[in-house]
C-alpha cells in the first residue's frame, strides 16, 4: 500500500469542499487551485495550499485543461489528485497521463473509464455478458438509411444517443419513420458539437421508466460490492433534481438481482474504485443497464446516508492500494435518504439559470439534516460554471419520515439573493403522486403543470407588500423632502460665469 | 363690506354660476371616456390646495367668430394658474375637453400665453395638459394666431425654464408643435393621441385604413417615433410621474438642480458591482443593473425609455444631488449606436447642458450600426448630433467605460478628447480602434492566409491583441484614462469627481449658437 | 376656483394571473384569511435583510421591481407581479375594456440582422412581457428577443441556426 499524503483537488464547488473534509479527518494535505472567475470562492479556505492560476487569458478553464492540472500536481508535490465529478473526472487520458506522471488518479483504471465511455463499447460488453439491455444497435450507426433500417428492426419509439455522450445533450427520441432521417443529422450533428465526436448509436425507447442506480465500490484486488440503489426519477431534461434512497419501487429480491448485475458488468471492465451502474426499470419491473458512471456521483450522499459508509474515504484508500474491508453482507440499508439540489434557478421560467451573488445563506443545523454546499453568504453563483448552491440531504427512519423532515427542512433554509429551486422541492414534497413514490422519469414534463405551488395567503401577503409600496410612494405625506434652496445657493464663482454666460 | 349687500351677492352668483357650469352630467361624460376633468388633473397635479386658478371667468368673445357658434362658457376651455408643486412654484394649464371639445379659440390661447409668460418672467417650472380637439374652426384665422403666440412662446422660454407637456386626450394637426416643442412629453395610454393628419384624412389621401392608437397613440409616441418621453397607464400614474419627475429639475437655467434629503442608505463600497458585466465580451447583461447600484437608492428615472433601448437615459441622484445618466445598453442591439439611440442621447444631453445637470456616461459600445438602412437614412448626420452634444456642454462630464469601447464609438460616448473632466475605466474595460478579431483580420491578412492553421493562429493573435493593445491599462498609461478603478469602488470615486467638479466653469466663446447638424 | 383633491379610500392590488385583492386605507398590517385576521410585518435585520413576519415565521422577500404602480415581489423564492390600482383606474379600466375585448396578434420581428442562437418558447407558451423569446446573435452579441407583451405564442417563425434579415418575423403572440 502507498500511503497518499496530498491530494491536488482538480475542481471547485462543494465537491472540493466534500473532499477535501474526508482528506483531512484522513491526515492528508489538500491542495486547491484559485481560479480569477470565483477568487473567493469557499473551497479555498479548506485548502492547505492554494494553486494561484494566473493565466486569465486561457482558452479553457484550469478544470479542464490536463496538462496544466498534471503540472499544478506535479509543482505542489501531491501524490494524488481527485477529479471530482463533471469536468474531466471521466476522461480516460487525462487518468492515464496521471499514472504516466507518478500520480495516483483517485478513480478507477483509464482502461474501465474509456469502456464504460464509450456507449457502443459499453454495450458490446454488456451483452458479451448477459446484461439485460434495451434492444439496440451493435455500435455506431453509420448514416441515415442505415439509421431507418435499424430502428425499423428494434421497432419506434427508439431513442439515438451520442456514442461519447453522457447528460442528455445529444439524446433525440423518434417515434415515426418519417422523422428519423432529420433526427438523426440533428442528433449527430449536435454530438459532435458536445463531445467532438459525431458517432451516435439508436436504442429501443423504454417509455416512463424509472431511473435507478447501483452504487458500486471495488478494490484493485479484484473484489466489488455494491451499496443499494439510488431513485433519481425526479428529473427535467435528464438534469436530476431529488434523489434519494433507496428507491420506493424496490423490494429485496429486485434489489438483490439488479445489484448483482451491477457488480457483474463492473467485474467485466475490472473496475475499482466508487462506480455507478444506472439502470431504466420500466412498469412491469425488467431493468435495462443503461450506462456506468466512473466517477463520484453528485448524488453519492444519500448512500453514505443509509449506509454510513464515507465513500471518498473508501476512493481514497482503494486508490492507495487498500483491500476493500467491506464485505456484501455487511452492507445494511437503514433509514431513508432524500437530497434536494438546491440551485441557482429561476423555476417560474422553467429553471432558467439565475446567477448572482448570495447575500444571505443559512440551513437548519439538525442531526437529520446534512448540507453540503461550496458558497457561503457573498459567494457568486457565477455563469460559466453549474448552478448549484447546496445539496440539502435530510435523513429519516423511513420514506414518509424522511419527507416531513425534509418538509420541515426545506422551510429553514434562508438563502437571499437569487433565485432558487426551493419552491419546486416545497411544491414536491407535498405532491401526492411523490409521496405515493410511483413517479417515472416522466414526473416532471407530463404529471405537473406548475413547478411550484402558489398558495393563496403567499399572493395575499405579497399583495399586502405591493400595496404598502404604493401608499409608501405615492400617497404618504412624509416623501423624500426636496430642498429648492440648496439648488439656489451659488458660489460667486458659479455664479460670476452664469450672469455673464447670457 | 356688507355680505349682504349688491355687489357681494353678484359676486357670489358669479361663483355659483362657475361651479353649476362644471356640472356633474360634464363630469360624468369626461369620466366614461376614462379620462378626468381639467380641475381633477390640476388637484392631482399640484400640493393640495395650492392651486390659484386666473381667468376662470373670461369667456370667449363673439368677435372673432366667423361661422358657427361658440358655447359662451367661462373659461373658454382652458384652466390656467399657478400653485406649488413640493412646495415649488409651477405655472400651468389644462385644457378643458368637456367646452367646446377643448377647441383653442382666441381667449383660450391668450389665457395660456398669459400664463406662459408669467412663467418665464418668474422663472418657474411650466406644465401643459393637453386634451383638445385642435384650433377652433369657427373662429378661423384668430385661432391659428393663437398657436403661433404659444409655439412663440415655447420656443422663446426654451433653455431658459423647463417646459412638460402631458398629452391626456387628442392633439392634432398644428397643436401637436406646442407637446413638440416642450422639453419633455409625457402621455397616458389609450386616451391620448398625437397626428398631425388624423386617420380621416389618411384614408381619404392614402387608402390606407388606421386606427388614432396605431396612427398616434402613446405606444407608437413612445416605442417608434419617440415623440412621448414618458407614457403610462392611466392618468393618475401619469400625473404621479410628472411630480415625481419635476423634482429632478431646477426651477430655471441660473439655478442649480433641488437637492434631495439623502439618507446614506447607499453603500459607497458596493462588491455587487463585480459581479455585472460578464467576462464573456459576447454576453449581454443590464446596465440598468449598474447605474441602480452606483445612484442614490430608488432614485435613477429613466426618460425615453421604450425608444432607442441600445442607450439608456434618465435622472439619478448622488447623495441627492441630481445628474444626467447617458448609458449603452448592451442587453439591447449589443448597445451599439444608431440614429435613434444618437437623437435620443444628444438631446438628453443638451437638456442637462440647459440646466445645468451634470452628466454621467456609462459606456459599453461595440460601434456604430453597420448597414445601408442606416447609412442611407443618415447615420453620418445623425451621430454627428451627439458629437456636437457632448463637446458643447460645459457641465460637469465623467464617463466610466464598462467594457467595450471601440473605434468612432469610443470617441463619441464623452472621451478625455471631446472634453470629459474624469474618465474612469473598470478592468474590464476594451479600449482600442476596433474589436479584437476585425485588427487582426486588417493587420496580419497576409499571414492569416499563408498560416498552416489559421484559426489557431488568429487565437493567438487575438490574444496578443487583447493583452497588448485593448486593455485599460494601456490607456491609463498613456493619459487617455484618468484612473482603472475597482467596480466596487466606483459610487465612492464618481461622488467624490462630482464634488470636485461642483464648482465648473467654462469660458464659451461668444457666437449667437453653434450650427448643430440637424 | 381651487379644486379639490379627492381621497383615496380603497386600493387594489390585481395580480398578473388575474386575481385581485383589496385593501382598505389607511393601510393596517393585517391580513385576512379565511374569516380570520393575522398581523403582518416587513422587517429588515441585520442577520436576514428584508423579510416579512408572517404567524411567527420569517419569510424571505424582496421589492424585485417597482415600476409606475406595477409591483414585482419575490416572496418566499416566487415571483408575484402586480398593478396596484386606485377607485379611479380601476374605473378607467373597466371603461377601457368594454368596445376592445377581442383578441390581438402581436407579430415580434428580428431588431436587426443576425442568427437565431436559440428558440426558447414553442407554439402555445403562455409568456409574460419581458419574458425572453429567442436569443439573437448580432454585432457578436447575444441579444434576447423579449416579448412587448402578454399572451400566448401562437406561431413561431425561425429556427435555432437560421440566419435572419431585419423585420424577419420571430414569433407571433396573441393577447387575450
Amino acid at each position: 500500500m502507498t500511503k497518499i499524503t496530498r491530494i491536488l483537488i482538480a475542481n471547485r464547488g462543494e465537491i472540493a469542499v466534500r473532499i477535501m473534509r474526508t482528506a483531512h479527518s484522513m491526515g492528508i494535505e489538500c491542495v486547491a487551485v484559485r481560479t480569477h472567475v470565483e477568487p473567493d470562492a469557499m473551497y479555498l479556505s479548506f485548502a492547505d495550499i492554494i494553486h494561484e492560476e494566473e493565466d486569465e487569458m486561457a482558452e479553457i478553464p484550469v478544470f479542464l485543461d490536463v496538462e496544466k492540472l498534471i503540472s499544478i500536481a506535479l509543482k505542489t508535490k501531491c501524490d494524488a489528485l481527485h477529479p471530482g465529478y463533471g469536468f474531466l473526472a471521466e476522461n480516460a487520458y487525462f487518468a492515464e497521463k496521471c499514472r504516466d506522471n507518478g500520480i495516483i488518479f483517485i478513480g478507477p483504471s483509464p482502461d474501465a473509464i474509456y469502456k464504460m465511455g464509450n456507449k457502443p463499447v459499453a454495450r458490446q460488453i454488456a451483452l458479451r455478458h448477459k446484461i439485460p439491455m434495451a434492444m439496440g444497435t451493435h455500435g455506431s450507426v453509420a448514416n441515415e438509411d442505415e439509421a431507418i433500417h435499424q430502428a425499423a428492426r428494434i421497432g419506434y419509439p427508439v431513442i439515438i444517443k451520442a456514442a461519447s455522450g453522457g447528460g442528455g445533450r445529444g439524446m433525440r427520441i423518434v417515434r415515426l419513420e418519417s422523422e428519423m432521417e432529420k433526427m438523426f443529422i440533428l442528433a449527430s450533428r449536435e454530438a459532435e458539437k458536445a463531445f467532438n465526436d459525431p458517432s451516435v448509436f439508436i436504442e429501443k425507447y423504454i417509455e416512463n421508466p424509472k431511473h435507478i442506480e447501483f452504487q458500486i465500490l471495488g478494490d484493485i484486488h479484484g473484489n466489488i460490492i455494491h451499496l443499494g440503489e439510488r431513485e433519481c426519477s425526479i428529473q427535467r431534461k435528464h438534469q436530476k433534481l431529488l434523489e434519494e434512497a433507496p428507491s420506493p419501487a424496490l423490494d429485496e429480491e429486485l434489489r438483490a438481482r439488479m445489484g448483482e448485475t451491477a457488480v457483474r458488468i463492473a467485474r467485466a471492465v475490472g473496475y475499482y474504485s466508487a462506480g455507478t451502474v444506472e439502470f431504466l426499470l420500466d412498469s412491469d419491473r425488467n431493468f435495462y443497464f443503461m450506462e456506468m458512471n466512473t466517477r463520484i456521483q453528485v448524488e453519492h450522499p444519500v448512500t453514505e446516508m443509509i449506509t454510513g459508509i464515507d465513500l471518498i474515504e473508501q476512493q481514497i484508500l482503494i486508490a492507495s492500494g487498500g483491500k476493500l474491508t467491506i464485505r456484501q453482507e455487511d452492507v445494511r440499508l437503514k433509514g431513508w435518504a432524500i437530497e434536494c439540489r438546491i440551485n441557482a434557478e429561476d423555476v417560474q421560467a422553467g429553471f432558467a439559470p439565475a446567477p448572482g451573488r448570495i447575500e444571505r445563506i443559512s440551513f437548519p443545523d439538525e442531526p437529520a439534516v446534512r448540507v453540503d454546499t461550496g458558497v457561503r453568504a457573498g459567494s457568486s453563483i457565477v455563469a460559466s460554471y453549474d448552478s448549484m448552491i447546496a445539496k440539502l440531504i435530510v435523513t429519516g427512519k423511513d420514506r414518509h419520515d424522511a419527507i416531513i423532515k425534509t418538509k420541515l427542512a426545506l422551510d429553514k433554509v434562508w438563502i437571499k439573493g437569487t433565485k432558487t429551486t426551493l419552491p419546486f422541492f416545497r411544491m414536491l414534497m407535498r405532491n401526492p403522486l411523490f409521496q405515493a413514490g410511483t413517479f417515472t422519469t416522466a414526473f416532471i414534463e407530463k404529471d405537473l403543470e406548475k413547478f411550484h405551488t402558489n398558495s393563496e395567503y403567499e399572493e395575499t401577503i405579497a399583495a399586502w407588500l405591493a400595496t404598502k409600496l404604493f401608499v409608501e410612494e405615492n400617497l404618504s405625506e412624509r416623501k423624500t423632502g426636496i430642498s429648492f434652496d440648496q439648488g439656489r445657493e451659488l458660489t460667486p464663482w458659479l455664479l460670476r460665469k452664469r450672469l455673464t454666460q447670457f | 363690506m356688507d355680505i349682504n349687500g349688491k355687489y357681494f351677492r353678484s359676486f357670489i352668483e358669479r361663483e355659483e354660476a362657475l361651479k353649476k357650469q362644471y356640472s356633474a352630467e360634464r363630469i360624468r361624460k369626461q369620466h366614461s371616456k376614462g379620462k378626468l376633468t381639467a380641475h381633477e388633473r390640476i388637484a392631482l397635479l399640484f400640493d393640495e390646495g395650492t392651486f390659484e386658478e386666473i381667468d376662470a371667468y373670461v369667456t370667449p368673445s363673439d368677435q372673432g367668430v366667423e361661422f358657427g357658434k361658440v358655447e359662451l362658457a367661462f373659461g373658454d376651455g382652458v384652466v390656467t394658474g399657478h400653485g406649488k408643486i413640493d412646495g415649488r412654484l409651477v405655472f400651468a394649464f389644462a385644457q378643458d375637453f368637456t367646452i367646446m371639445g377643448g377647441s383653442l379659440g382666441i381667449v383660450h390661447a391668450r389665457k395660456i400665453a398669459k400664463v406662459q409668460e408669467m412663467a418665464l418672467k418668474m422663472g418657474a417650472p411650466f406644465i401643459g395638459i393637453n386634451d383638445s380637439g385642435g384650433a377652433r374652426i369657427q373662429e378661423g384665422i384668430a385661432s391659428l394666431n393663437g398657436y403661433a403666440v404659444i409655439f412663440n412662446n415655447i420656443i422663446q422660454s426654451s433653455g431658459i425654464i423647463p417646459q412638460i407637456s402631458v398629452v391626456m386626450g387628442p392633439a392634432a394637426g398644428g397643436a401637436v408643435y406646442a407637446p413638440a416643442l416642450t422639453d419633455w412629453v409625457f402621455m397616458t395610454s389609450h386616451t391620448s393621441y398625437m397626428f398631425v393628419t388624423g386617420p380621416n384624412v389618411v384614408r381619404e389621401v392614402l387608402n390606407e385604413e388606421v386606427t388614432s392608437e396605431d396612427l398616434g397613440g402613446a405606444e407608437v409616441h413612445a416605442r417608434r417615433s419617440g415623440v412621448a418621453n414618458m407614457i403610462y397607464d392611466d392618468e393618475e400614474n401619469t400625473i404621479i410621474a410628472v411630480r415625481k419627475f419635476l423634482s429632478y429639475l431646477p426651477s430655471n437655467n441660473l439655478e442649480n438642480p433641488p437637492v434631495a434629503d439623502f439618507t446614506g442608505d447607499t453603500p459607497d463600497f458596493n462588491p455587487k458591482l463585480r459581479d455585472i458585466v460578464p467576462d464573456d465580451p459576447n454576453k449581454p447583461y443590464d446596465v440598468r443593473d449598474v447605474i441602480t447600484q452606483i445612484v442614490d437608492r430608488n432614485s435613477f428615472f429613466e426618460t425615453s425609455e421604450l425608444f432607442a433601448g441600445n442607450i439608456i437615459t434618465g435622472f439619478g441622484r448622488f447623495e441627492g444631488r441630481t445628474i444626467g445618466v447617458v448609458a449603452n445598453q448592451p442587453k439591447v442591439l449589443a448597445g451599439v449606436l444608431d440614429i435613434d439611440s444618437s437623437t435620443k442621447g444628444a438631446r438628453f444631453i443638451r437638456f442637462c447642458d440647459a440646466f445645468n445637470i451634470p452628466i454621467l456616461t456609462l459606456e459599453d459600445v461595440p460601434g456604430f450600426l453597420p448597414g445601408k438602412d442606416q447609412e442611407h437614412s443618415g447615420i453620418i448626420r445623425h451621430g454627428a448630433k451627439l458629437l456636437f452634444a457632448y463637446a458643447e456642454a460645459t457641465v460637469p462630464r465623467i464617463t466610466v467605460i464598462l467594457r467595450k469601447a471601440y473605434g468612432g464609438a469610443y470617441i463619441v460616448m464623452n472621451s478625455k478628447g471631446m472634453g470629459g473632466d474624469f474618465n474612469f475605466a473598470w478592468p474590464s474595460a476594451e479600449i482600442a480602434v476596433m474589436g479584437p478579431d476585425g485588427a487582426v483580420a486588417i493587420l496580419y491578412r497576409r499571414e492569416l492566409t499563408e498560416a498552416k492553421d489559421p484559426a489557431a493562429l488568429k487565437k493567438e493573435l487575438v490574444k496578443k491583441y487583447r493583452e497588448k493593445v485593448a486593455n485599460p491599462f494601456i490607456a491609463d498609461e498613456k493619459g487617455y484614462i484618468d484612473e482603472v478603478i475597482d467596480p466596487a469602488q466606483t459610487r465612492a470615486k464618481l461622488l467624490s469627481a462630482f464634488s470636485a467638479l461642483g464648482n465648473k466653469s467654462v469660458k464659451v466663446p461668444s457666437r449667437k449658437h453653434g450650427n448643430m447638424p440637424l | 376656483m381651487t379644486p379639490e383633491r379627492p381621497t383615496i379610500k380603497k386600493l387594489y392590488a390585481l395580480s398578473n394571473e388575474g386575481h385581485k385583492f383589496a385593501f382598505s386605507l389607511p393601510l393596517k398590517n393585517v391580513i385576512r384569511v379565511n374569516g380570520r385576521d393575522y398581523t403582518v410585518e416587513l422587517c429588515e435585520d441585520e442577520k436576514y435583510g428584508v423579510h416579512i413576519l408572517w404567524k411567527n415565521r420569517r419569510y424571505p422577500v424582496e421589492i424585485v421591481r417597482t415600476k409606475q404602480n406595477r409591483y414585482e415581489i419575490l416572496f418566499n423564492d416566487i415571483s408575484h407581479m402586480f398593478t396596484v390600482e386606485t377607485p379611479v383606474s380601476m374605473q378607467r379600466k373597466k371603461v377601457l375594456r368594454t368596445g376592445k375585448g377581442k383578441s390581438q396578434a402581436l407579430v415580434v420581428r428580428a431588431p436587426m440582422p443576425g442568427k437565431i442562437i436559440d428558440v426558447l418558447v414553442r407554439e402555445g407558451t403562455a409568456v409574460m412581457k419581458g419574458e425572453a423569446l429567442v436569443i439573437l446573435e448580432a454585432m457578436k452579441m447575444q441579444n434576447e428577443i423579449q416579448s412587448d407583451v402578454t399572451g400566448t405564442v401562437t406561431r413561431i417563425g425561425v429556427k435555432a441556426g437560421q440566419n435572419v434579415m431585419k423585420d424577419d418575423i420571430l414569433a407571433e403572440i396573441t393577447v387575450k
